[in-house]
């Protein structure tokens, strides 16, 4: 079984309609949108929701009114505005932090654990999906993001299915660090702007530090070809491959607008390039040694 | 005698190296000179939204190791450790914390950080 977790570091390089494509393509899989924070992937695959389960992270803080003797030190204290005039705290602006219940001289404030969201596995047309739905200002972490995927390769033994694709979080902190510890490649979806080649080369140290292949495609890369070709060259400084361009489409919006899959839906040249990405990085995920050649 | 922590997804020497650390079931701490082991369980850093890492090095540094055996451990859990003194082998996943801490003894690990 192959864990493939696609990446971007800068949001919006289009990693979530790649990783639709993919889900297409695939066979035997299981699907995992570990981007919690702005989960998107089921807006193009329709799952059905099979099983939810609450998922519990953080703490927040509930203050006793029979204890509270009205002193003001979690008021002072709170640094998220938190406790209101009459000692109540706002579930929503609490933070979790814990310092008020250090604090408390009496004692009055409990600190339970809080609900944070739910987590799905759901079926859709193309396989099954794990999946996971935050609340309100809750955000997502390395536990839920640990979980998802557990939950994924738990599936997948039970299926005997061949390959967990996971949409991964954006950036490079706690959640990206716990969906690429132990993945078996990473593709990072770059795009040729001075940001995109920054974040990418802040997602590929990651990947270098964690010991996980990494593969950078550049989307919409004929936007500008000088940067994507600075890319391609810090790529292979670093030893990682690159597997595809994918240049700009319409298309690709059009399928976005439309909740469809971008290459169930067109033959345009960004639908093709996704198809022809697919079989490199399937090449590459098989044929691990390839990898670090440049 | 050093004493080395193992990530370890039991609490014996026959166990696997569990390939993480900071979300590592638990961990062996072993003592090289008379093969005494004790299993510390992982389970709050496990259970940690954020900065697993942290909380794992926290617990492997209070209980005296030296040295920590995993198969991968990440960047922030890898900065305490160094901070900490503590020297980090990786790659010593599939395997036993058995054949983990003979190689270690052997001197086929590659070792980083420490003082």
């Amino acid at each position: 079984m192959k864990e493939l977790v696609i990446i971007s570091g800068k949001g919006g390089t289009g990693k979530t309609s790649i990783t639709a494509g993919f889900a297409a393509l695939a066979e035997n899989k299981v699907i995992v949108d570990a981007d919690v924070d702005a989960a998107d992937l089921h807006l193009v695959l329709h799952p059905e929701v099979r099983r939810t389960t609450e998922f519990m992270g953080g703490h927040i803080a509930v203050i006793d009114s029979e204890k509270c003797t009205g002193c003001g030190e979690c008021v002072q204290r709170c640094q998220f505005g938190a406790v209101s005039g009459d000692f109540r705290v706002d579930a929503r602006a609490c933070e979790g932090c814990g310092v008020c219940v250090h604090f408390c001289p009496e004692k009055a404030i409990a600190f339970p654990e809080r609900v944070c969201g739910r987590w799905f596995v759901s079926e859709t047309a193309l396989g099954p999906m794990v999946h996971a739905r935050l609340g309100i200002a809750e955000e997502n972490s390395g536990l839920l993001v640990s979980l998802l995927r557990k939950e994924a390769k738990l599936l997948a033994e039970e299926r005997k299915l061949d390959i967990l694709i996971v949409d991964g979080p954006p950036g490079i902190g706690c959640p990206v660090i716990s969906a690429l510890t132990g993945a078996d490649a990473v593709l990072i979806i770059s795009e040729p702007t001075l940001s995109g080649l920054h974040d990418l080369e802040r997602a590929a140290n990651l990947a270098a530090f964690l010991k996980v292949p990494a593969m950078v495609c550049v989307n919409k890369y004929d936007i500008n070809p000088a940067i994507t070709e600075r890319i391609e060259a810090f790529a292979a400084r670093q030893g990682i491959r690159s597997v595809g361009r994918i240049p700009y489409d319409r298309e690709v919006t059009a399928a976005m607008v439309a909740l469809k899959n971008l290459v169930a839906h067109s033959d345009g040249p960004a639908a093709t390039a996704v198809r022809g990405l697919w079989q490199a990085v399937l090449t590459q995920l098989y044929d691990g040694s390839e990898v670090s050649k440049t | 005698m050093t004493k080395i922590a193992v990530s370890s997804e039991g609490p014996t020497l026959d166990d696997a190296v569990d390939p993480r650390f900071g979300r590592a079931g638990g961990f062996l701490i072993v003592d090289t000179e008379t093969m005494e082991t004790h299993y510390l369980d992982n389970g709050s850093a496990q259970a940690a939204s954020r900065g697993a890492g942290y909380q794992a090095a926290e617990l492997v540094a209070g209980a005296g190791a030296e040295v920590v055996l995993s198969g991968r451990v990440g960047p922030k859990a890898f900065d305490a450790l160094k901070t900490a003194g503590i020297q980090v082998g990786q790659e010593c996943d599939r395997m036993t914390v058995r054949e983990a801490v003979e190689k270690f003894q052997k001197g086929q690990i590659t070792l980083s950080g420490g003082r």
